[in-house]
């Protein structure tokens, strides 16, 4: 107990020394930058701070000394000559975060972009952990990501347009439950926020638990779904002649379950963002539509849909990216050991074929196709929102 | 208007379609929940019934005792305590920048980390492991916290620059007056007077790190260093769910999470939609 509170403790403070180290690194570029000592005793200090991580670290040595010269170099370059001593506190204030940005995001992309066009695999990634080397093999890998399967059979092709096929139904049931919610809740007067609480629910659980559960439900012969159905069909015999009955979820309709599980998921964020429109639509327009005799479905169309558009339209966005990238509930069902291939989408593929499949530099060439589709998509539908605004005005 | 004709019908099929709503929403908790009290001989039946036959609360005790569940929430909670204090600290000083300057590159910055959001979690998984395994940081907290720290800063920027941007300008201009400087008044009155947004900022780096399974499954192999999600995920095997154990451990970590993510809903959808509402 006490030792895991010393832990966190312990972080912590290696945070603060990390960043209070590089203010403080950042400070005296700041306040000596007119002097002209700054540059030559700055280049000589990363020498040696360079050769002292290089004697810490056991890999790639020259490479840490080159960087650490060269950050100085450009650190010096930008203070000097483009900001010359101006806009110090906010620079020392954001340092931290784009450190940390640009350490644990960007550098990672760049080094999965180098990946790609390198060979690492099973087979040869012991080889590079212990002295770094890597063979170099062009785009012989974004080849390979349309040529071979990126699981065992399901092809690339077939990814593709089954993720698009997946965030249209999921994004389109979304929005459809999440507005026939609000729109219900939006008319009661008692227990809205009791009702709201209750519905918020999927949203709230960790999604592990959810998701876990609900596919401990989809079970075949225990799981809650098939003894209804099959309790339906005792009762109601003509139910069952319609061929309604139990179903192997998880086995034949894996991409049917994930679909459930993930509406109920994603309905109630939907239905927040759409009540919160609602709310701020004034009671007027709708009294002086029903003075001029216009039936609740023009008033929905004329009224609501145009002045929940602001609100919609980022919410619908950033849902179908959500979408778009959702691993958790394809890998979650299907995850384990000898689970099916059926539901799988581009980004669950990758998760896979990297760390079920462990072909690494495949995956990186894999992830940056997957994030120049979703790219263009969303350029596109950027595009496209903005003209239909032009429409309404 | 219509509700003049059968307002009591109308509001009956109203308030019984969202009651159906709220059960659906609800279902999976109470299966849980009736699973997880079914005594130890009936685990697996057909049994629709909230309250089993012979409930008891064995099974509660059995997670306590035969697995390390104990040991897992404490990994994640001390996984997630570090990368919320590291994650605030770092965007609580960037978010201020933001809000209370001009400077090159602040326009350029925000959009960037707006950016940041169109990444697909996959793409970063592959690179940050490697990194982390080539510095020998697979079953460390450390690498996990590492792994973790920044991954909720461009939101958390977002929610405070929102708040920040709330507080006058007028306060700080009193502080500098009677003689701080500008970080001094940053400190002593921007930052006590945010602590509700910091707060918010702090539990939703916790709910995203505590509820994290996919980076957690790649760098913890060693099932004593797992977290919760690992664990319960473990419970459920393929051929051999414990579906008591699973249960009652769900329900256990269930339980606190929503009572937070409640308590702080309203805020935390504030912060959601303040980007669409500002346009």
């Amino acid at each position: 107990m006490l030792g895991s509170l010393l832990q966190v403790l312990y972080f912590v403070a290696l945070g603060t020394l990390s960043v209070a180290v590089l203010e403080g690194y950042l400070y005296l570029h700041f306040r000596f930058w007119d002097k002209r000592w700054l540059l030559p005793i700055g280049l000589l200090a990363a020498v040696a701070a360079g050769c002292s991580a290089a004697a810490l670290v056991p890999l790639g040595r020259a490479s840490l000394i080159v960087s650490a010269i060269a950050t100085e170099a450009c650190l010096c370059f930008v203070i000097q000559y483009l900001l010359r001593g101006r806009f110090t506190l906010p620079y020392l204030l954001l340092a931290p975060a784009v450190i940390g940005l640009l350490l644990l995001i960007v550098y990672p992309l760049a080094f999965e972009v180098s990946l790609a066009f390198h060979d690492l695999k099973l087979n040869t990634v012991m080889h590079w952990s212990r002295t770094g080397e890597l063979p170099f093999v062009g785009v012989k890998q974004f080849a390979r990501v349309f040529t071979t399967s990126p699981l065992s059979e399901v092809t690339f092709w077939q990814l593709l347009l089954r993720t698009l096929w997946w965030t249209v139904i999921n994004v389109v049931l979304h929005v459809t439950g999440g507005f026939a919610l609000a729109l219900l809740l939006n008319e009661v007067k008692i227990l809205r926020g009791v009702y709201r609480t209750l519905l918020v629910i999927p949203w709230a659980m960790p999604q592990v638990v959810a998701v876990l559960a609900l596919r401990g439900e989809f079970q075949a012969e225990f799981g809650a779904f098939n003894i209804m159905l099959s309790r339906l069909d005792r009762w109601l015999p003509w139910v069952a002649k319609l061929g309604i009955g139990p179903v192997q979820w998880l086995g034949r309709h894996p991409f049917l379950t994930c679909t459930l599980i993930n509406v109920w998921l994603g309905i109630p964020f939907m239905m927040v963002v759409i009540l919160g429109g609602l709310q701020s639509i004034s009671r007027n327009y709708y009294d002086a539509a029903a003075i001029d005799g216009a039936s609740a479905f023009q008033q929905f169309r004329m009224i609501t849909l145009p002045l929940i558009k602001p609100v919609l339209v980022p919410a619908v966005t950033l849902g179908a990216v959500w979408t778009f990238n959702n691993i958790n509930v394809i890998y979650l069902v299907t995850g384990q050991a000898g689970g099916s291939e059926g539901a799988d989408i581009l980004v669950s593929a990758l998760y896979k074929s990297a760390f079920t499949y462990y072909r690494y530099s495949y995956s990186a060439a894999f992830a940056i196709v997957i994030f120049a589709i979703l790219f263009i998509v969303s350029m596109a539908w950027l595009k496209f929102s903005k003209s239909t605004e032009s429409v309404y005005g | 208007m219509v509700e003049r004709r059968a307002p009591n019908l109308r509001g009956l099929v109203i308030h019984g379609l969202i009651l159906f709503a709220c059960l659906v929403c609800v279902f999976p908790l109470l299966r849980i929940f009736s699973v997880s009290l079914r005594p130890g001989d009936r685990i697996i039946s057909t049994d629709l019934a909230l309250i089993p036959a012979g409930a008891s609360f064995a099974a509660y005790g059995k997670v306590l005792k035969q697995t390390n569940f104990l040991l897992w929430l404490w990994n994640s909670l001390v996984i997630t305590v570090t990368t919320s204090i590291i994650g605030v600290s770092l965007a609580s000083t960037a978010a201020y920048a933001f809000s209370r300057f001009r400077f090159p590159g602040s326009k350029l910055g925000l959009a960037l980390l707006l950016g940041t959001q169109m990444i697909p979690a996959g793409m970063l998984i592959l690179p940050l492991f490697l990194m982390i395994m080539r510095l020998h940081l697979t079953n460390t907290y450390l690498g996990m916290v590492i792994a973790y720290s920044v991954s909720s800063l461009p939101f958390s920027i977002w929610i405070l620059k929102g708040y920040y941007d709330t507080i006058p300008r007028s306060l700080e201009e009193a502080a500098l007056v009677d003689g701080t400087d500008h970080f001094g008044a940053f400190l002593r009155i921007v930052l006590p007077l945010s602590m509700p947004a910091l707060s918010i900022a702090f539990l939703f780096n916790f709910t995203q790190a505590w509820n994290e399974y996919l980076v957690a499954r790649v760098i913890l192999t060693n099932s004593l260093m797992y977290t919760w999600p690992l664990g319960l995920f473990g419970l459920q095997g393929q051929y051999l769910t414990q579906w008591g154990m699973f249960s009652a451990s769900a329900l256990l970590v269930t339980i606190p999470v929503l009572g937070v993510f409640l308590y702080s809903s309203k805020w935390l959808i504030s912060g959601l939609t303040l980007g669409g509402v500002k346009g």
